[in-house]
């Protein structure tokens, strides 16, 4: 690749208007916080953003022939988790057909932790926990117990 | 496309220099209605010159303690910018295997514009 | 009573970090080596230790988050997935040691094989923490292992020279059979597990478990005060037992039954009694800490549900973790390992695990998003920045003293 040394750009940068909407960043405020539902039970960790454009009707952009990525509105439409993790540790891209994701609809509040509106239980992404429970902890005895004695 | 095929890669300018590597994506929630909360639009990418690692964001930030921690981070980031993505030319294409020898990239457009990357 | 019972997490915490059965070994050796020379190592790691669980109890008061969730959240999937690895590999050894202890325990009360005991001891500790709520957990081994200030009893009994034992400590010198290498071995060794990963991860959790909110951030201080200055003067009073009796003999510390020597010296067999039951309680403290730690350290870097007040099914991975590590502690217990042996090496783990936990915690503490008001005050910050860089030295020095004194022999 062509990589030379950066250059030092000393330019002054130019100030960012506020947009209107709240402003965050993926990294920062949501990729690998926690995931609760609306009974605040762990749900899963954010390990990645699906991003898809939206067609709004713009149109071609200014550059001959391509049409550039940033005509098009991107937005996120969806939290990843599961496999996409080992490919964010060890490098690579899983296939779409298996990435898990809760809709972006479900989201209710950003915090510390993404909360959802929905139970976590009625999440296709929750199955591993709804199988260890069904096959594993729900067949123990005393598995059902409840530590702090409520009913 | 999905965040991680964004975050980390190098971003080179209209004329092919390397100007730095993406290091988050800012997103404003003013898209379409979608559920409870506004979608989050892709506004722009923030790019910082010499580092990819950007787990602390101390540079996009006001706050300034512990002061030994944030000085090295800030360092680190001296010159990150934020560029809107109208003004990003092409992204690497997900999923497609690029030349083993060339690593994909992120272009910018010509006559684009440096944002202060400060939240 | 009352007073008592609230600061049993921090006691519980604080016995699991400085006198788990591999700790209850080093203090002994150190003192019967070095006399009170390394006192200062334990004071050090007492004043850091609890600079960071203050911070990790106040960022879980306040944010509702647990240690690991915010290891995860700042350092991002690979550099927290190696602490993760790191730090389960420091926890899993000592369990497999407090398994072993226990196992041990059992022996010497009834003189049947120890191995035979493992599985009994392993599934004591399963029973508890599948059935027994996490405030009676914690009240009953914090208490009982009190017991232990039978040590502290001990040194008084014995009538030492307070003047030889303070000069000792305060002026620290390098005995003449050792050398500088083991001095420093033993110094790092002693570090690290008063600061041991582990502590803060079960210290926040607990936390969440026990639901704090801004209105416990005193609660959660006071636990740090009360838990961590007891655990590191038990452990001091050890090192003395051992330097008022074995040093001057020349005993070499080789197991735990040498350390009953000065108590029965000291007090007879009723002090022994008490400082058995302390033994076998901190033992099983320690090892429902570590085990609970796995379970919460996988659970927090993968988003899984955890915590003992929900309902097993109601945080199935959690508890299958948990199972997990206890079956493989009775499996490597089952090779005839040395219990105590095993957990010289949580030194190597512990070096990659120590910055990476406590660099977080102090930038999320300092972090207004998560915690408003409550932010980190200057002077917490400057013990905090001064504490990481010793924690980065003690890092990168302790692997190459392992191999230059062969692990301190």
């Amino acid at each position: 690749m062509r990589r030379r040394r950066p250059e030092r750009w000393s330019g002054p940068l130019a100030p960012e208007p506020r947009p209107a909407g709240r402003v965050l960043d993926a990294r920062l405020h949501l990729l690998d916080r926690q995931v609760l539902d609306d009974d605040e039970v762990p749900v899963c960790t954010l390990d990645d953003l699906e991003l898809e454009p939206v067609d709004d009707g713009a149109t071609p952009g200014p550059h001959a022939g391509t049409r550039p990525a940033g005509a098009a509105t991107v937005v996120v439409t969806a939290l990843l988790s599961g496999p996409v993790l080992r490919t964010r540790i060890f490098g690579g891209r899983p296939p779409s057909s298996r990435w898990q994701s809760v809709a972006w609809r479900h989201v209710r509040d950003l915090g510390t932790a993404v909360r959802l509106g929905v139970r976590g239980d009625d999440l296709d992404l929750t199955w591993p926990e709804r199988w260890t429970r069904d096959h594993v902890v729900g067949r123990l005895p005393g598995g059902r117990h409840d530590p702090e004695g409520r009913s | 496309m999905i965040a991680s095929d964004l975050l980390d890669v190098p971003v080179l300018d209209a004329d092919g220099t390397h100007v730095g590597f993406v290091v988050d994506l800012r997103l404003v929630l003013d898209g379409p209605p979608d559920g409870p909360l506004a979608r989050p639009r892709l506004h722009g990418l923030v790019v910082s010159p010499r580092s990819r690692s950007s787990f602390l964001g101390f540079e996009r930030s006001a706050v300034r303690a512990p002061w030994p921690v944030a000085h090295l981070v800030r360092r680190r980031h001296r010159g990150t910018f934020l560029v809107h993505w109208s003004d990003v030319a092409s992204v690497p294409t997900p999923g497609e295997a690029a030349d083993p020898r060339q690593e994909a990239a992120v272009v910018l457009a010509r006559g684009m514009t440096r944002y202060d990357a400060r939240l | 009573m009352k007073k008592l019972l609230a600061v049993a997490l921090g006691i519980l915490t604080a016995i699991g970090g400085f006198l788990d059965i591999g700790d209850l070994v080093t203090n002994a050796v150190v003192g019967s080596r070095f006399g009170l020379s390394l006192a200062w190592v334990v004071v050090v790691g007492v004043v850091g230790i609890c600079v960071f669980a203050h911070m990790s109890g106040k960022v879980a008061a306040v944010s509702g988050r647990a240690t690991f969730e915010i290891i995860r959240e700042r350092l991002g999937p690979r550099a927290a997935g190696a602490n993760l690895v790191a730090s389960l590999a420091v926890t899993v050894l000592t369990l497999v040691a407090e398994v072993g202890g226990i196992a041990l325990a059992l022996q010497l009360a009834s003189s049947v094989d120890h191995r035979l005991w493992v599985p009994v001891a392993a599934l004591a500790v399963w029973l508890v923490l599948w059935r027994v709520k996490f405030e009676v957990m914690e009240n009953v081994t914090g208490l009982l292992g009190l017991a232990l200030v039978g040590f502290a009893v001990a040194v008084f009994l014995l009538g030492p020279d307070w003047g030889a034992l303070l000069d000792q400590a305060l002026t620290p010198q390098v005995p003449a059979a050792e050398g500088q290498a083991t001095y420093w071995y033993y110094a790092i060794a002693l570090f690290g597990a008063a600061m041991t990963p582990y502590e803060v991860f079960f210290f926040s959790s607990g936390g969440v478990e026990e639901r704090w909110s801004v209105k416990d951030l005193a609660t959660s201080r006071l636990n740090v005060l009360v838990g961590f200055p007891l655990g590191g003067l038990l452990s001091i009073s050890i090192a003395a037992c051992a330097a008022i009796v074995l040093l001057p003999g020349g005993v070499q510390v080789d197991a735990l039954s040498q350390l009953l020597l000065p108590v029965a010296q000291a007090g007879g067999k009723l002090l022994v009694a008490l400082i058995i039951v302390g033994i076998v309680a901190a033992t099983f403290g320690a090892a429902l800490e570590t085990a609970l730690s796995t379970g919460y350290t996988l659970a927090q870097y993968l988003g899984w549900s955890w915590g003992k007040f929900r309902r097993p099914v109601q945080a199935a991975r959690f508890h299958v973790a948990m199972i997990v590590a206890l079956v493989v502690a009775v499996g490597v217990l089952m090779t005839n390992v040395d219990p105590v042996a095993v957990t010289e090496y949580s030194v190597v783990f512990s070096a990659v695990a120590l910055p990476l936990t406590y660099l977080p915690v102090l930038v999320v503490a300092n972090d207004p998003e998560y915690m408003g008001e409550h932010v980190n005050g200057r002077a917490m910050n400057l013990l905090g920045t001064v504490y990481l860089v010793i924690l980065v030295v003690a890092s990168v020095a302790a692997i190459p003293l392992m191999i230059v004194t062969r692990a301190g022999a």
